[in-house]
């Protein structure tokens, strides 16, 4: 799951940015990827792991790193 | 807000719930003295909030209960609450704007609809209790519950936008007793709201009154002053009315969610919409922005549509006139405006580390603080 999300980030979200993203690197506070792409995020793990993750569960908050992403993605 | 009306219903209230022995009592009384506070500003106020209530808490019943129609149960309240809320506030703008562009168009008489006090915040609140009940987010409660959460007139007029989900728990408990804490923190931030409000923005909005009257309007100098002046005005104003509800409902107890955030010291309007009237821009995250980008991967209906469609809405939502979905739609051009800013640095490398140094910060804070006021030409 960790590394299937962390490719999803710098494949789809980052267009192949060069940016190194570790399961515990703030992406949101930090302004690696914006909040507009928690949409993306929300699409691509109800299609790959076939969870559905409601919208406020989904904030910047809760979202700000891959192991708070997979918390949040394991409640579900 | 600052009455001493109110005032009186937060002291009586506050010295009742206490003395009586049980949760389902003081949500009974929350609700009594909620609905009699609204009778008294607005006899329609409480009659819509009882008879929003009772549609709401039925619909929820429907959706809890059905086993495979709970889409259309879900559906039908929404649009059930958008049609009371397009009725009372839209009607008269929609029927307007159509009748300048077709001249049989029959124009409604707006003067003859008067809009409840607090309608649009109440619908705002009774489509996310939907939805929240609809997703399994949270339980209907019992009415008695539903009815404290909906009515409750610390937050009822200005928000925040509580969310049920989080408020009920707060009156699901037994035998809370009181804590000196809730009285610290409550009339800390009574007095702190307060002071925003009759002092700070009181006094900004009264020396830069003149500003705006008059020769002045041409005065360029006069302009960005009054401008400026009006940016910190209504965030004191704002903000020090959210104080007081948030201060006012501790005393009863209750955590109600944080609406300001220091939004004018944010590095960029996304982050800016995070951090103002957050219970709204939370709102419009959740139940518009989110379905909206849905409906299209296209790239341009996500950078460009949904920003400024879901913004244009919330300017609407804020009064039935042009200027607010100017308003809106300044603010979701700005989001759009940023998304291309975040894709063009991803992929410049010295973009990205010029923007990480502390000058470029302090440019973008001012930046986004400048956006955000010349929004408020249109909003004002």
């Amino acid at each position: 799951m960790e590394s299937k999300l962390i490719e999803f980030i710098k494949k789809d979200i980052l267009e192949d940015s060069e940016i190194n993203i570790e399961p515990a690197t703030k992406l949101i506070s930090s302004g690696i990827i914006d909040s507009f792409s928690l949409v993306l995020l929300q699409t691509f793990i109800k299609k790959e792991f076939g969870k559905k993750i409601l919208a406020p569960r989904i904030t910047a908050e809760s979202f700000n790193s891959v192991t708070q992403m997979i918390e949040v993605i394991n409640r579900f | 807000m600052i009455t001493l009306q109110f005032f009186g219903f937060v002291l009586v209230g506050f010295i009742v719930y206490w003395v009586l022995p049980k949760q389902y009592y003081r949500n009974i009384w929350l609700s009594l003295i909620s609905l009699i506070y609204l009778y008294l500003l607005d006899k329609n106020a409480p009659v819509i909030a009882f008879t929003l209530s009772i549609f709401s808490y039925l619909i929820a019943s429907a959706i809890e209960w059905s086993q495979n129609r709970k889409v259309v149960w879900h559906k039908a309240g929404v649009i059930g609450i958008i049609l009371v809320l397009v009725f009372f506030k839209y009607l008269g703008f929609i029927s307007t704007a159509f009748s300048s562009l077709i001249s049989d168009f029959p124009k409604f008489p707006v003067d003859k609809l008067l809009l409840p006090l607090g309608l649009s915040y109440i619908t705002f609140k009774h489509i996310s209790f939907l939805t929240d009940v609809y997703w399994g987010l949270t339980k209907k409660g019992n009415f008695i519950q539903f009815l404290s959460y909906s009515s409750l007139f610390t937050i009822f007029l200005a928000g925040p936008i509580e969310r049920y989900e989080w408020f009920l728990p707060q009156v699901e408990v037994n035998e809370q007793k009181l804590k000196t804490d809730f009285i610290e923190e409550g009339f800390e931030r009574i007095v702190y709201g307060i002071f925003k409000k009759a002092v700070i923005a009181d006094w900004i909005g009264y020396f830069i009154k003149d500003m705006w009257l008059g020769s002045n309007q041409n005065n360029v100098f006069f302009g960005v002053v009054a401008l400026m002046g009006y940016s910190i005005q209504i965030y004191m104003d704002f903000s020090g009315y959210s104080d007081i509800a948030i201060g006012s409902s501790r005393l009863f107890g209750l955590k109600i969610m944080e609406n300001f955030n220091y939004p004018y010291l944010q590095p960029n309007i996304s982050q800016f919409w995070r951090s103002w009237h957050i219970s709204l821009s939370d709102w419009i995250r959740d139940y518009l922005f989110f379905p909206l980008s849905k409906l299209s991967s296209n790239k341009i209906w996500t950078i460009f549509f949904v920003p400024v469609i879901a913004m244009g809405l919330c300017g609407f939502w804020h009064g039935p006139a042009w200027h607010f979905i100017f308003w809106g739609m300044w603010h979701g051009i700005g989001l759009s405006i940023y998304q291309v800013w975040n894709n063009i640095k991803r992929k410049n490398k010295g973009l990205a580390e010029i923007s990480k140094q502390l000058w470029f910060n302090y440019a973008a804070v001012f930046s986004t603080f400048i956006f955000v006021t010349i929004g408020w030409l249109w909003f004002r």
